[in-house]
């Protein structure tokens, strides 16, 4: 891979290749180490991150569709202090040249101030900011979908760090250029899309909703055109970076991405087929520059 | 966790063949997984031509390390396995693993080796490891199936057991009833059992480790969730112990101590 090409400075945070690792998908990145090299992936984007220890949903919390899967784990995770305390040394110390971008939501628009207050340390590179989880009552997709909301929680966390701040948002809105608007006006250094679709399955032997959380978040192959769709319509209503995601499998899928307007991309689902899948999109990105004689890859962002 | 060190592979089918009207053996040979695989754990397969998206897990039935070869047992149940079924020799199966962390093993005292249903596959392995490379007594193993068309798992172990024992649904072989039946007259006949290795449903297992625990012989059980990872990335498979401590079937199992699971 002829890194220099790849190089990429995203809404200020600097990295070896612009694929990265989606939250959710890519636990805390050393989950990968036997896989790939972490020194090429561009950004490890961690498992969402709440004030206090989640255990998540109960009952099935995944389930495979059509070229896709469902999920509604509902936010299980050790919490910000233990992360703090014991995972993000772990991770700096065996990653410690790979950008670190903590994903994170709270129930309420202060949760998000302390969140990002808390975040606000060496080690980090950027946070993400997740206003858009179908699969948790409070807070999650409630901001996610309300402009204002998701302004007001914007500011709050702008206001308590120092870092970039990424907001990630829902595709379960009518318009969702709306909503990176109001984001981007309220201070957003860049956004991310989408997070997953609210889907759902019933199970025809037992007449019962499959998912314990009967509903839950579709991602997957199945997911892409939209998600180009949406990066597509929102890199011509906003100026601020947009990170791409959903469905992305292979390099070509995240040239389509880049083309729609995106400067990064990430990949989820497919890290849990394909676990070097990070790095082999990068790779592929960085052959299709090759055959093209393209000298980096910022030239093809927003081209389509 | 877990020592081994973890990787894909793509393997290539050496048979895949019906062992019963449902339940298939499928050879692959991936020597760098087998190299590294122990009793218990377990392999997520990915047919890359078929029309599904997830990988599945599959646990480790046996391996031939001198060959590279791994056996896998499957019974066809949903469109992944009944496309894996249509795969001749020759057709590449990409192998993620070896994956969690299986079975332990002490010198100390006869080990009872139980499997349920195509929960019997790791017990294999399982087995072979303790017949081949643990001083002691050769286990005692007990399979619970459907019925007398299903005792094509004897071929698999009989060299390494000192005595295998059938329970099925309907009495068509062995005894009538449920593999935990069968379990007092073994502690019987073999009072050097010290430990219970089972894989099987989840009511089997809960069953035999209750038991387990009021005997006081330690008990280890392999579980299985749904999972889209098998790294402890996704979490669609984790659950509370006893202990309060959250885990992870595929990256702290699927082999849990009986009591952190169901005492």
């Amino acid at each position: 891979m002829n890194m220099k090409r790849l190089a990429t400075n995203f809404a200020g945070i600097q990295m070896a290749t612009p694929v990265m690792g989606a939250s959710g998908t890519f636990g805390f990145g050393l989950e990968y180490k036997d896989f790939l090299d972490l020194n090429q992936v561009g950004a490890i984007i961690s498992k969402g991150l709440t004030p206090l220890p989640r255990a998540g949903n109960e009952g099935v919390r995944i389930a495979e569709t059509p070229a896709g899967m469902l999920n509604c784990i509902g936010l299980e995770n050790p919490g910000i202090d233990v992360f703090l305390r014991d995972i993000l040394p772990k991770v700096r110390k065996e990653a410690p040249n790979t950008a670190f971008i903590a994903n994170f939501s709270g129930s309420s628009v202060e949760d998000y101030g302390i969140m990002a207050e808390k975040l606000d340390v060496e080690g980090v590179d950027g946070i993400e900011v997740n206003i858009s989880c179908p699969n948790v009552k409070e807070g999650g997709i409630v901001f996610g979908t309300d402009p204002k909301a998701a302004a007001a929680v914007t500011k709050e966390v702008k206001s308590h760090t120092s870092k970039p701040v990424i907001v990630k948002l829902s595709p379960n809105v009518t318009d969702i250029t709306l909503m990176a608007k109001a984001v981007e006006e309220a201070g957003a250094d860049a956004l991310a899309l989408i997070n997953t679709l609210t889907g759902m399955v019933i199970d025809i032997n037992t007449w019962k909703p499959l998912l314990g959380n009967v509903t839950g978040g579709l991602s997957g192959p199945a997911v892409k055109p939209i998600a180009v769709r949406m990066v597509y319509q929102v890199a011509k209503a906003v100026k601020i970076p947009i990170l791409g995601l959903g469905g992305i499998a292979t390099a070509e899928d995240a040239i389509e991405f880049l083309l729609a307007g995106a400067s990064a991309v990430a990949v989820g689902a497919e890290n849990f087929v394909h676990p070097d899948a990070v790095v082999r999109v990068a790779e592929g990105i960085d052959a299709y520059l090759e055959k093209r004689g393209i000298g980096h890859v910022s030239e093809l962002v927003g081209k389509a | 966790m877990n020592a081994t060190k973890k990787l894909v592979e793509i393997g290539n089918i050496v048979s895949n063949t019906e062992l019963s009207a449902d339940v298939s053996a499928l050879v692959l040979e991936c020597p760098q997984v087998v190299a590294e695989a122990k009793p218990g754990q377990f392999v997520m397969i990915k047919n890359e031509m078929g029309s599904t998206y997830l990988r599945r897990p599959f646990g480790v039935a046996d391996v031939d390390k001198e060959n590279g070869l791994l056996l896998l047992v499957y019974r066809k149940a949903g469109k992944g396995t009944q496309e894996l079924a249509l795969l001749e020799e020759g057709s590449p199966i990409s192998v993620e693993g070896p994956l969690g962390k299986g079975f332990s093993f002490k010198e100390a005292g006869r080990t009872l080796l139980i499997g349920g249903g195509v929960g019997i596959a790791p017990i294999i392995y399982t087995a072979r490891h303790l017949s081949e490379e643990i001083t002691g007594p050769k286990p005692v193993i007990l399979f619970g199936v459907r019925n007398h068309k299903e005792l094509f798992w004897s071929d698999f172990v009989e060299d390494f057991a000192e005595k295998l024992i059938y329970t099925t649904d309907d009495g068509s072989y062995g005894r009538k009833g449920f593999a935990i039946d069968a379990i007092p007259d073994i502690l019987a006949k073999y009072p050097d059992i010290r430990h219970i290795k089972v894989c099987g449903p989840t009511i089997m297992m809960k069953g035999i480790a209750e038991l387990a625990i009021k005997q006081g012989i330690e008990c280890e059980v392999s579980l299985e969730k749904r999972m889209a990872c098998g790294i402890g990335v996704c979490l669609g498979c984790t659950f509370a112990g006893k202990s309060g401590k959250r885990w992870k079937v595929c990256a702290d199992g699927p082999v849990f101590d009986g009591v952190e699971v169901f005492g």
